[in-house]
């Protein structure tokens, strides 16, 4: 019966990794531009998580889409004001900007919130719901759920509105899409502010079943690389299979042989997929 | 007016620098320059394969650790004098370079990125939970290279050697037909493989002297800050460092990484009296001002004065 507890948790805690890695794979497929500032996004909205309950009393689970569109209005500020420079620049120069917009990120976050470890209280997320024999955290049945119907909603808008009509056709075709009146640079700037309130909002949902502090985001940027080469560079379903796939890995390494060595099992699957099977494991190629 | 020998500032440079601690004897100063030859070490060598290759590896900090943990670890279970430890995480870093190289290099792009970020990372996590070995996540006390007294002139000195074979490899690779393989792979790979050159050898070769030097630099750094643990000698943080002294300085040149060296150490220094926790911003906010507004770095700003003052350079003197 532990196996099932270490797949179902594998799945919920890959239901946050799905929504993550979307922004992530909507960003590159786009904008073929790597996020190394994914994680650094991601923290910044647990810490709106974090004050948004301690100071005015919102619930995470309430008012996360506030600041997802907190994050989309950061993001969209920093794609014109830097992002915007590097786009078509060879890739070398476009990690070493995301890498820096990441470090100036945690850097503020330690001048502003300190380098202490945040964590909130919420009754709600504590609760323990059992079926039969397997136990479940109610928080992380809670952010798994809102994180999944986020990650299906984001599919729907990108195959069925107009909006999402023009991101598809940029990813297909930079130099063509303007050519048919799409305006590159606004799709782009949308883009990326989708692709960081995807993780802002991850963010603000990990909180009440985990901790925050200015470094929280590092792991979840290698995460979300892993996972957007597994599920095929760029493909958002690809990423939240992904998601799902990497969580039920962890949780299984952790089950069968040691909770610290999850990581290693990441990175070596990561290495894997990249050498023998670069298109991903549900690309078509 | 005869002009200088154009090696003048080079013998300048090097004797001011090694004649300091006869005229210095403030601690603070020699520690402050130390911490930028060590650096200017780890960009010089981040250099020869990210500059001149063009490979943007930001797993440099495992050789780093390997530098750091082989002085540290087999002093400590073997009973080694360190400096055999030196040179055995020297021998370790090129071995790992080879198997890591081999690897990363058949990648291209952010992929290779990634895949160094990865390798680094593993061997971060394997160090930190091999707690009979390694003395796991809490780290351990790393020897001393050198006796007191006089601890601060002697790690100078120690580390200069470093910095002049450092430098001197850079200026071979530099001018060498090496080093123009190593730029022709970085401009399109394709096309050097097309006129001849052998991407996944030359990549490796550059790998090699690059991770030999890290961890050089890794063994003396942990010595003089007489600690290693995977928080302080393997993290992700170094490496991004690596590539931002050589990056800030002027990527692919020999002056580059010790101009970004000193740049870096001292804004981050005279920030450090402010505000604690600041390196990070500097750090970050010096990285988005070389991509968006010098990316030939620092050492650009001096080259278009020259090229000014001469007229004509040499064709293809620009970036």
């Amino acid at each position: 019966m532990q196996w099932l507890q270490a797949f179902l948790n594998g799945l919920l805690v890959g239901g946050v990794y799905a929504l993550i890695a979307s922004g992530m794979a909507l960003i590159f497929g786009v904008m073929r531009l790597v996020n190394f500032a994914h994680g650094a996004f991601l923290m910044l909205g647990t810490y709106l998580s974090f004050y948004g309950w301690t100071l005015l009393g919102l619930n995470p689970y309430l008012a996360f889409p506030l600041w997802g569109a907190v994050l989309f209005a950061v993001a969209v500020g920093t794609y014109w004001l830097l992002v915007r420079r590097v786009m078509g620049a060879n890739d070398f120069l476009q990690i070493l900007l995301t890498e820096g917009i990441s470090l100036a990120l945690i850097g503020l976050a330690q001048l502003v919130f300190g380098a202490d470890y945040r964590q909130i209280n919420l009754p709600i997320a504590n609760r323990i719901t059992s079926l039969g024999p397997l136990h479940f955290s109610v928080g992380y049945i809670l952010s798994f759920a809102v994180s999944l119907a986020l990650v299906i909603a984001l599919q729907q808008f990108l195959s069925r509105t107009e909006m999402g009509r023009a991101i598809r056709a940029v990813a297909q075709n930079r130099t063509v899409a303007p050519l048919m009146g799409i305006r590159v640079e606004r799709v782009s700037a949308i883009t990326f502010g989708l692709g960081i309130a995807c993780a802002g909002v991850a963010g603000a949902l990990l909180l009440p079943v985990f901790w925050t502090n200015p470094t929280v985001g590092g792991p979840y940027t290698l995460k979300s690389f892993v996972i957007v080469v597994l599920g095929g560079m760029g493909s958002v379903q690809g990423a939240a299979l992904g998601g799902l796939l990497l969580g039920v890995a962890e949780q299984f390494t952790a089950y069968t042989w040691a909770d610290r060595y999850a990581e290693v099992v990441n990175f070596v699957i990561f290495l894997a997929v990249l050498l023998f099977r670069p298109q991903g494991l549900f690309g078509g190629k | 007016m005869r002009r200088l020998p154009s090696w003048w500032p080079t013998v300048l440079f090097f004797a001011a620098v090694t004649s300091m601690p006869l005229w210095m004897h403030d601690g603070y100063v020699l520690q402050l320059v130390f911490r930028v030859i060590v650096f200017a070490v780890l960009g010089i060598a981040w250099n020869f394969v990210g500059g001149y290759a063009g490979q943007l590896s930001l797993g440099h900090v495992a050789y780093f650790g390997i530098g750091a943990y082989a002085m540290t670890l087999s002093t400590e279970r073997i009973g080694w004098s360190p400096w055999f430890g030196v040179v055995l995480g020297a021998v370790l870093a090129a071995v790992m370079a080879l198997l890591i190289g081999g690897v990363t290099f058949r990648l291209r792009g952010p992929y290779f990125t990634l895949s160094t970020i990865a390798a680094a990372e593993i061997i971060r996590v394997l160090v930190q939970n091999q707690d009979e070995l390694t003395h796991g996540a809490v780290g351990t006390n790393a020897p001393l290279l050198f006796q007191a007294p006089d601890l601060d002139a002697k790690f100078f000195y120690g580390a200069m050697p470093l910095l002049g074979g450092a430098f001197a490899l850079a200026s071979w690779i530099h001018g060498s037909r090496f080093g123009y393989r190593l730029r022709a792979i970085r401009e399109n790979e394709n096309t050097a493989m097309a006129v001849g050159v052998n991407p996944a050898v030359d990549k490796l070769l550059a790998l090699l002297p690059s991770a030999m030097v890290t961890a050089l630099a890794g063994s003396i750094y942990a010595s003089y800050f007489s600690f290693v643990g995977p928080d302080t000698v393997l993290t992700l943080e170094i490496s991004v460092q690596a590539a931002l002294i050589a990056m800030l300085g002027g990527a692919a040149t020999v002056w580059g990484p010790i101009l970004g060296s000193i740049v870096l150490t001292l804004t981050a220094e005279i920030f450090k009296t402010y505000f604690e926790h600041t390196h990070l911003v500097v750090y970050g906010l010096l990285l988005i001002v070389v991509v968006i507004f010098l990316p030939g770095g620092v050492i650009s700003l001096f080259q278009r004065r020259w090229k000014f003052r001469r007229e004509a350079g040499p064709i293809g003197a620009q970036q």
